[in-house]
């Protein structure tokens, strides 16, 4: 289980987004789409933050706002709290876009020297980053392909690579699981336990939740361009769940199986019972425990899963 | 190379690679070769001793419509293609300014032009070998003013494709070559006193208004003064290159504009 509070670590913000609102008018229409609709949250240094929400819950286009592609329509964006178009803060992080596109005419190797020229890394420091960064993400045996003639997931690698060619500080990637096999993703998500254990900020968005649930501190649920939920990960799935569980002793497994408010039950020993049933219905299933003469050991929310809560908040029916 | 320097030649190597990779330059040297053809073709037709005139005079216009129509298709290209192909979202969000962006695009597109002029000046000289033509140093002077034309055409088609479609920008931009083109005859036209053939007020000040706000690309067509053995001097090519210095940083610089404001939707 993850902490939700990182004990002697100072919670500097590196991402802080407030109010931000973003809508766009399409060509020949009167009618704006809002996008975002003022949002706010903050990034703090050194978590794993899960950007999560359906599509066009308005994910990509935050993202954007915050790596400076876009502007926005109102609110405020800070990265290390300068503007994301700002060049020191744009030099302290590695983004990598939903379905990269490369320049398919150049080789790996050349794609990261030029964006390394960009980053005004000198030419031995280049070399020697591109070699290891192509190793890291097992791509040193292509790095002389041209990029056209790359799978998708190799793409994803190469994409991966340049996120990380400057060492950032903050990682952001958008969909960054797409397009990978499950070993890739394996590898993927290792990698971003490896880069979160060097202190890095990591800031993705993606569609598998189980990769969130495994990889994330703390996450954010984003539904048609509103905040549904912000916050750790474990509390999140704690405290939005509608169910509790109780751990009874000194009562019968089949009496309480006939109570019409249990949703589940579990035998988790001679003794212990596990009850699980609706949180409105705690002060009956509580009388009914000590009426029958159970012993409750506790009542707690009931964690629920990752996908439950996502389905919970944007009122989305699972498929 | 560090800084501002550095990116924007990154940004430059990368527009000269890609256009040498699309295999640009092999079209380049077909049309280089079917250049040397049709001149020496033409020449055949020529009237007496006009064989000379005609493998100078059709040289210089087809190297520069060539060059012109490079610096349109790639100047056109090449911002749409990374707008449309969205390779953009990884280069602006790295530490690198919207105009070192722009600047490092047309440096690349004039070192490709630069390459183009090359090959078909040599095509053309080539050309003038096999005729017995003497070659002399105001042809080499007249490639350098066709890279200065080039170099305003490049700068118009990056403004345009900074924000209209490729079609679009395509046509605005070789419409402003023409115009160009026709400005020293509207000039022309209204010098003329007697026998003004526009009367028209109205028009008249149209001209006048294209003559002030389009460069007068005649000026870097000195195939007439190539053929009547009429001295270019080098304070005249320095002239042509500092109007043409006036005229690209005009049009690099509301392209900047434009595309600092765009929104990368």
């Amino acid at each position: 289980m993850k902490s939700c509070v990182r004990i002697g670590v100072k919670m500097e913000h590196v991402i802080e987004v407030k109010n931000f609102h973003k809508s766009f008018k399409p060509p020949f229409r009167f009618k704006r789409i809002h996008a975002v609709r003022g949002i706010t949250f903050e990034v703090k240094r050194g978590e794993v933050f899960g950007f999560l929400g359906p599509n066009g819950a308005g994910k990509t286009t935050t993202i954007k706002a915050i790596v400076g592609l876009i502007t926005p329509s109102a609110g405020e964006i800070r990265v290390f709290g300068e503007s994301p178009f700002s060049m020191t803060a744009k030099k302290k992080i590695g983004f990598l876009p939903e379905q990269p596109y490369f320049y398919d005419y150049l080789k790996a190797s050349e794609l990261l020297d030029i964006f390394g020229r960009i980053f005004g890394i000198g030419a031995d420091e280049r070399k020697r980053k591109i070699k290891n960064l192509l190793e890291m993400v097992g791509l040193a045996h292509a790095g002389d392909r041209v990029l056209r003639k790359y799978s998708k997931g190799m793409l994803q690698r190469v994409g991966l690579a340049q996120a990380l060619l400057n060492d950032p500080e903050l990682i952001i990637l958008d969909e960054p699981m797409s397009g990978l096999d499950p070993i890739g993703r394996k590898e993927f998500s290792d990698l971003i336990a490896s880069l979160k254990a060097q202190g890095k900020t990591i800031f993705f968005s993606s569609h598998i939740l189980a990769d969130i649930e495994r990889l994330c501190d703390r996450v954010l649920v984003l539904d048609k361009g509103e905040v549904k939920a912000v916050g750790c990960l474990e509390e999140l799935l704690r405290e939005r769940s509608w169910e509790k569980e109780a751990l009874v002793k000194g009562i019968r497994e089949e009496e309480v199986r006939s109570w019409e408010e249990v949703g589940a039950l579990e035998k988790i020993d001679n003794e212990l019972v596990r009850i699980v049933f609706k949180a409105g219905d705690t002060n009956k299933i509580v009388a009914k425990i000590i009426e029958k003469g159970g012993v409750i050991h506790s009542v707690s929310d009931r964690r629920m899963s990752l996908e439950a809560l996502v389905m919970k908040l944007t009122e989305t029916e699972a498929k | 190379m560090s800084g501002a320097l550095g990116r924007i030649h990154a940004i430059a190597r990368n527009t000269f690679v890609e256009a040498y990779r699309n295999r640009a330059f092999l079209g380049l040297s077909i049309v280089a070769v079917l250049l040397v053809i049709a001149s020496l073709l033409l020449s055949q037709l020529a009237i007496r001793d006009q064989a000379k005139r005609v493998v100078i005079d059709f040289g210089q216009f087809a190297i520069s419509l060539l060059s012109v129509v490079t610096a349109v298709v790639l100047g056109v290209i090449l911002i749409f293609k990374e707008i449309d192909r969205k390779t953009f979202y990884l280069v602006i969000p790295k530490p690198i300014h919207r105009h070192e962006i722009i600047l490092g695009k047309y440096l690349g597109l004039m070192e490709v032009l630069f390459i183009v002029i090359l090959v078909m000046g040599a095509a053309w000289f080539l050309a003038m070998k096999v005729r017995e033509c003497p070659i002399n140093e105001d042809m080499a002077k007249a490639l350098i003013l066709v890279l200065f034309e080039a170099s305003i055409i490049v700068s118009v088609a990056l403004f345009f494709s900074s924000f209209a479609t490729p079609i679009m920008s395509g046509i605005f931009a070789f419409g402003f070559y023409l115009v160009g083109c026709s400005t020293s005859v509207l000039q022309d036209i209204l010098r003329a006193k007697k026998g003004a053939i526009v009367t028209s007020q109205f028009l008249r000040k149209l001209a006048k208004a294209i003559v002030y706000v389009f460069p007068d690309l005649g000026l870097f067509n000195v195939s007439k003064e190539i053929i009547l053995d009429v001295p270019v001097t080098w304070e005249y090519v320095f002239g042509c290159f500092l109007y043409a210095l006036g005229y690209s940083l005009f049009f690099i610089i509301l392209a900047i504009l434009v595309f600092r404001r765009r929104e990368f939707n």
